[in-house]
């Protein structure tokens, strides 16, 4: 260390040490969650601790990793996205009438993804070009692509006429189905993308002062435009996945998907003010909410409560976020 | 002399175990104008505050008028007739002047306010100060100055006989300050007692009747203000005596021109500026706040573009679209926000130096982060950041700290022009020693350097050649011996047709 040490040493220094156990509860808090859960549900729930059952866990969670992964991008970046839900919806009907036409899967795979990215670039012009604030924008866009997906599928269930579709979800590889692997791969792929890489810095420096990043020499309108193409890429190649399991789509799908995969980066503890957050954090929120409601469902507990409870987890997530930001403010 | 208005004797204050004041005697007389002077940090706004109710003093006692006073709030201090005009503006903008000046103490018949008693009260309280604002306005819709002016109406509205204005001038222009200076001088003829808490050391000694200084929280030097010139009371502040403010001027042999701007404009901010840059010379951009100064660097820099004219860098044409280009060509800004524009406050020292430098320091577009680690730091030290380590967040630091950040940014990468907006707003004296230092030096190594200051004694102690610019055109350049205060004013005021 080259710098010189100073008066404030004293001032802060203890302060830190006293911290050391307090920061690292902190900041690795929801992995002691998450661990803490799977231990208890080990320990209390028959069932849960088994092949079939965590396999069949991770297998749920895979569309919503590979969202929001991506996602956690998008708000780190200092924006938000709630338009996924209708590309993870329209996305496979735009695939699927592709297979119908051409009886190719790679075709039908290129067009869906090609699908998202459009609805990612159309987010970009919106909040990039027309400088709208991305929480409307999105909510705008969704509107318009869940409705072109009504027109796509003229209304009707879309079943994809290759039996291999389902194949792309559901192959076994060592013991875990393709759609898990793919989720780990995509996962890995901006875990690294965001901590070890120039882009990843470039992401953090956007959503922590643009204005000051864009002095820097960071192009900052690409960076956000490209965390809307990633993550609407994503939600289409997760909608496809969706439709390989079920071998079906049609354009009125559940559309509370978005909010599954905000949950699980906001209870990982990406900060909703930009600049901060990780994608391993967003793993962990994923994990602590499929466990918790596995957990719900092994011991039968009325699902009305289970949205309640994950409703209220969402809630500590973000308060402790806040105090924890106010705090250090003050 | 006559007996002390307020007096007060052995005041301590703490914040979390630091002595921020400690000892403190101190008698200000009725009817002057009393100045608190001294570093940041020194204690002057502290102990300004205890005066009026916003902390209560850990030690000590207060007397005024001889009977000793404990106020517990600012509430409590104004019953007693003390206010304070705080540093950060507190008025209601979307609101009326009047509305603001009487807020909370609104002349009312049950729940209604009697809007034109007010008004009748306005009129008599402008006609008595001659402080001049129009009472209909909206206080958003008014400069800065005109919002002090408000604060200083709603101090007098409430009847206060002394008040405390903590840097008062930190964010006017020269002419609005030396206007706020004459409101000070009539509001001492009229019986008031004024503390002024500064560091703009010839506004105080034009105006105080008495000085106070400051140092590490314990009174080290006062008196009469005609007993001190700026340079005593710079060596009273710092505790030693500088040899100068400012390093010596070199010498430039004719350098070769680095930057070349001719007939620069931007439609809405400046028009048809022209001005050379050579290396090793240090230029200032000056003039009145809103003449057009930064936006000059910032279109220089690619923030944003000009609409005409011509830039020639190194000897090439050089119109960037984005900064990104700029700092590829070796130029560097340090922006006059440090806060806004400059720092990630939430990010490492290191991170924030190094972040413009990454491509250098990647491969693959994975980032080597030991290497960019090993050279920030090494630019942290020799630009002489103080910190605990360079892992801290940058938020922690000081604004002299802070601000040398951004010149190990700058300086990180070979550069050929350093652009630098109000490079030593908000630090104090002894790091603004150290900023000229560094301007100085990167100046003597043959980097062109352009600076924007409103500063009159940076910019007459720095540059070779002073711009003035005065409502998006430039009025005047000036070199050498023709750099004066009397020469540079009177361009920035436009009192001369020179051109």
């Amino acid at each position: 260390m080259t710098l010189t040490e100073t008066e404030n040493t004293t001032l802060v220094a203890p302060a830190v040490h006293r911290n050391v156990w307090r920061s690292s509860l902190t900041r690795y808090g929801i992995v002691w969650a998450a661990a803490a859960l799977f231990v208890i549900l080990c320990l209390t729930t028959p069932g849960f601790f088994g092949v079939p059952n965590l396999r069949n866990l991770l297998d749920q969670q895979a569309a919503v990793l590979i969202v929001a992964a991506p996602l956690t991008l998008t708000l780190i970046a200092g924006q938000f996205d709630v338009s996924l839900s209708a590309v993870y919806i329209t996305a496979p009907l735009v695939g699927l009438q592709v297979e119908a036409a051409t009886h190719s899967i790679a075709l039908a795979l290129a067009a869906g993804v090609l699908a998202g990215l459009v609805c990612g670039a159309f987010n970009a012009f919106l909040v990039v070009t027309c400088r709208i604030n991305s929480f409307i924008s999105t909510l705008a866009s969704s509107y318009v692509v869940a409705g072109i997906g009504y027109v796509v599928s003229d209304r009707a269930i879309l079943t994809p006429s290759d039996e291999n579709f389902r194949d792309l979800a559901a192959t076994r590889i060592l013991g875990l189905t393709s759609s898990t692997w793919m989720a780990v791969i995509v996962v890995a792929v901006f875990w690294i993308a965001l901590s070890s890489t120039r882009y990843g810095r470039y992401v953090y420096a956007t959503g922590a002062n643009g204005d000051a990043a864009r002095l820097s020499g960071i192009r900052t309108g690409w960076i956000v435009a490209s965390t809307f193409l990633l993550t609407a890429s994503a939600a289409a190649f997760a909608g496809l996945l969706n439709a390989s399991k079920s071998m079906s789509a049609q354009a009125s799908d559940d559309f509370s998907f978005v909010f599954g995969a905000l949950a699980a980066v906001v209870v990982g503890g990406t900060s909703i003010a930009g600049g901060a957050g990780t994608v391993w954090r967003t793993v962990a929120g994923a994990l602590f909410i499929a466990m918790m409601n596995n957990g719900f469902n092994l011991n039968q507990v009325d699902p009305i409560f289970q949205r309640i409870i994950l409703g209220l987890v969402i809630l500590a997530a973000v308060g402790f976020d806040a105090f924890s930001r106010a705090r250090r403010r003050s | 002399m006559p007996a002390p208005l307020i007096s007060v004797r052995d005041i301590g204050k703490s914040f979390e175990g630091t002595h921020a004041l400690s000892g403190v005697d101190l008698d200000i007389a009725p009817g002057t104008i009393h100045a608190l002077v001294g570093e940041n940090g020194a204690g002057k706004s502290t102990l300004g505050k205890i005066l009026a109710g916003v902390y209560g003093p850990d030690a000590g006692t207060i007397r005024l008028d001889s009977r000793e006073v404990s106020f517990q709030s600012p509430r409590d201090a104004l019953a007693h007739g003390i206010t304070i005009v705080a540093q950060e503006i507190a008025l209601v903008g979307t609101r009326s002047v009047i509305e603001n000046i009487y807020l909370g103490s609104e002349v009312h018949t049950g729940p209604f306010v009697r809007t034109k008693r007010l008004r009748r009260l306005f009129d008599e309280l402008v006609a008595d100060t001659g402080i001049d604002v129009p009472g209909d306005a909206l206080v958003s819709g008014l400069s800065i100055a005109d919002q002090q002016k408000v604060e200083i109406l709603r101090a007098l509205a409430r009847n206060a006989d002394v008040i405390v204005m903590d840097e008062p001038t930190a964010r006017l222009a020269t002419h609005e300050a030396e206007a706020l200076m004459s409101i000070f001088d009539r509001l001492r003829g009229r019986g008031k007692t004024i503390i002024f808490v500064s560091h703009f050391l010839e506004e105080v000694l034009s105006v105080s009747d008495t000085v106070t200084v400051l140092r590490d929280g314990k009174i080290v030097d006062g008196g009469k203000a005609t007993e001190f010139t700026p340079g005593s009371l710079i060596a009273a502040m710092i505790g030693r005596s500088l040899e100068s403010a400012f390093p010596p001027k070199a010498a430039i042999s004719q350098g070769q021109p680095v930057l070349s701007v001719a007939a620069l404009s931007r439609a809405g901010a400046f028009e048809n500026v022209s001005l050379d840059v050579d290396a090793g010379e240090i230029v200032v951009i000056t003039g009145l706040v809103g003449s057009g100064r930064s936006e000059v660097l910032r279109s220089i820099y690619g923030l944003e573009p000009p609409t005409s004219g011509a830039i020639t860098y190194k000897g090439e044409p050089a119109q960037y679209r984005h900064p990104r280009q700029a700092i590829a060509a070796g130029m560097a800004l340090i922006p006059e926000s440090r806060k806004t524009e400059g720092l990630f406050v939430g990010f490492s020292l290191v991170s924030n130096v190094s972040l413009p430098h990454l491509p250098r320091f990647s491969r693959a577009g994975f980032v080597r982060a030991r290497a960019a680690h090993r050279s920030a730091t090494e630019q942290m030290a020799a630009v002489g950041v103080k910190a605990r380590s360079a892992t801290v967040e940058a938020g922690l630091l000081s604004g002299g700290n802070q601000q040398k950040i951004l010149f190990a940014r700058s300086f990180m990468a070979d550069i050929a022009l350093l652009l630098a907006d109000e490079p030593t707003r908000g630090v104090d004296v002894a790091a603004k020693r150290q900023i000229y230092d560094l301007l100085v030096q990167q100046a003597a190594n043959g980097t062109g350097v352009l600076l924007v200051s409103s500063e009159m004694e940076e910019v007459i102690g720095l540059a070779h050649k002073v711009v003035v610019m005065r409502q998006g055109r430039v009025v005047g350049q000036l070199r050498g011996s023709d750099i004066r205060e009397s020469a540079i004013a009177e361009l920035a005021f436009g009192q001369t047709t020179q051109a």
